[in-house]
């Protein structure tokens, strides 16, 4: 997986969560996103669901598929080169 | 011009590890008329439900960040609220005091309380469906959109059974997610209406005066008067909350900055998931 799409996940996750105060290199790439990581919770989750499918036209169908992608930037960057068209 | 929004009854006491000296003061208030101790929320001090426990907790918890932003020389210009947060955001407003805020919070949530004596309710959290979908789905299963948050987050209320049912039909039906949480009544649904006269004797009890500062509420978002905040009050327990509408109702009034009274953010992730959509 390419430092290329690490970064634009980041990216992703800053700028559609508006997170503030944050920058791409202050989130670790294995880091959980939930819980005691980023403190992400499900309303986070539907918002990179749409950003996701908006930035790199892929989709997480459901809350259960979600849990598995948003673990960490690695898994989401893992998802997005699997499924990307 | 800015707005401090009031959010509902949190859905668990671990929004906040360390407690400052605010919430310690209203916390002992709280636990000397109610027995609960939000402070050790998990101890038994107190004969009430879980839920009453936490819309105590998250009316303590706003009555104190309002608290902390007043020491500091913050003030709104205008107020709104979410489902129970109308108790913290009315003391907000100068209508109530604290300690008002604190009894009618506990004596609305066990005059609720007394609803599991009927039946077994349930609230069902349901994202990334479409609001028309669900009415489908509610109306077949017998429950009720309770809150519509924003164009893709609802929660459903109504008898436990039913809401299992409705759940499940909205996953098979594309939602992305579908999630239970009890409850001790099917608030904001017309299944209170029951309960109204008991509602109707404890706002009756309490003496409102004019708030000092605008406060709108989520149901038709006029502002509420003095005059209107009894009936406001029951009226609101039986029927849907609307956020989206409230938040744009408030942007259209030149609200352009809004400050969340509370531990952790809600209404705000709401409010961003509203913006993404304009």
């Amino acid at each position: 997986m390419s430092e290329e799409l690490t970064l634009k996940v980041k990216k992703m996750i800053i700028d559609s969560l508006r997170i503030e105060g944050t920058a791409p290199d202050d989130i670790d790439d294995d880091a959980p996103l939930f819980g005691d990581g980023l403190g992400l919770d499900s309303i986070d989750a539907l918002q990179l669901v749409v950003a996701m499918e908006k930035e790199f036209g892929v989709v997480v169908p459901d809350a259960a598929t979600g849990a598995k992608v948003f673990a960490s930037v690695r898994t989401m960057a893992g998802h997005i080169s699997e499924n990307l068209k | 011009m800015n707005c401090w929004i009031f959010p509902g009854q949190p859905v668990s006491f671990t929004e906040r590890v360390e407690h400052n000296g605010y919430f310690e003061e209203i916390a002992r208030a709280c636990r000397a008329m109610t027995g609960f101790d939000p402070l050790c929320p998990d101890s038994d001090g107190a004969d009430i439900t879980e839920s009453v426990k936490l819309q105590l907790y998250g009316t303590v918890a706003s009555l104190s960040c309002c608290a902390e932003l007043r020491d500091k020389g913050e003030k709104p210009d205008t107020i709104a609220c979410h489902s129970m947060g109308i108790y913290p955001a009315l003391a907000a407003s100068g209508s109530i005091d604290r300690q008002a805020a604190l009894e009618l919070t506990f004596s609305f949530g066990v005059a609720l309380s007394s609803m599991r004596t009927k039946g077994e309710y349930a609230l069902g959290c349901v994202t990334g469906m479409e609001e028309k979908r669900l009415a489908e789905i509610a109306r077949k299963s017998g429950v009720f959109i309770a809150n519509r948050n924003t164009s893709r987050h609802f929660l459903l209320a109504g008898e436990k059974a039913k809401i299992v049912a409705a759940l499940e039909m909205s996953e098979a039906s594309g939602a992305f997610s579908a999630r239970i949480y009890p409850c001790d009544a099917p608030l904001h649904t017309p299944l209170l209406r029951e309960t109204t006269q008991k509602l109707k004797m404890i706002a009756s009890g309490h003496v409102f005066v004019e708030p000092n500062i605008p406060l709108f509420e989520p149901l038709t978002q006029n502002r509420l008067t003095a005059g209107r905040i009894p009936s406001f009050l029951v009226d609101e327990i039986c029927r849907p909350v609307f956020w989206d509408r409230t938040y744009m109702f408030l942007k259209g009034i030149g609200v352009s900055e809004f400050t969340e009274i509370a531990f952790s953010p809600l209404l705000s992730k709401f409010n961003r998931w509203i913006d993404n959509e304009l």
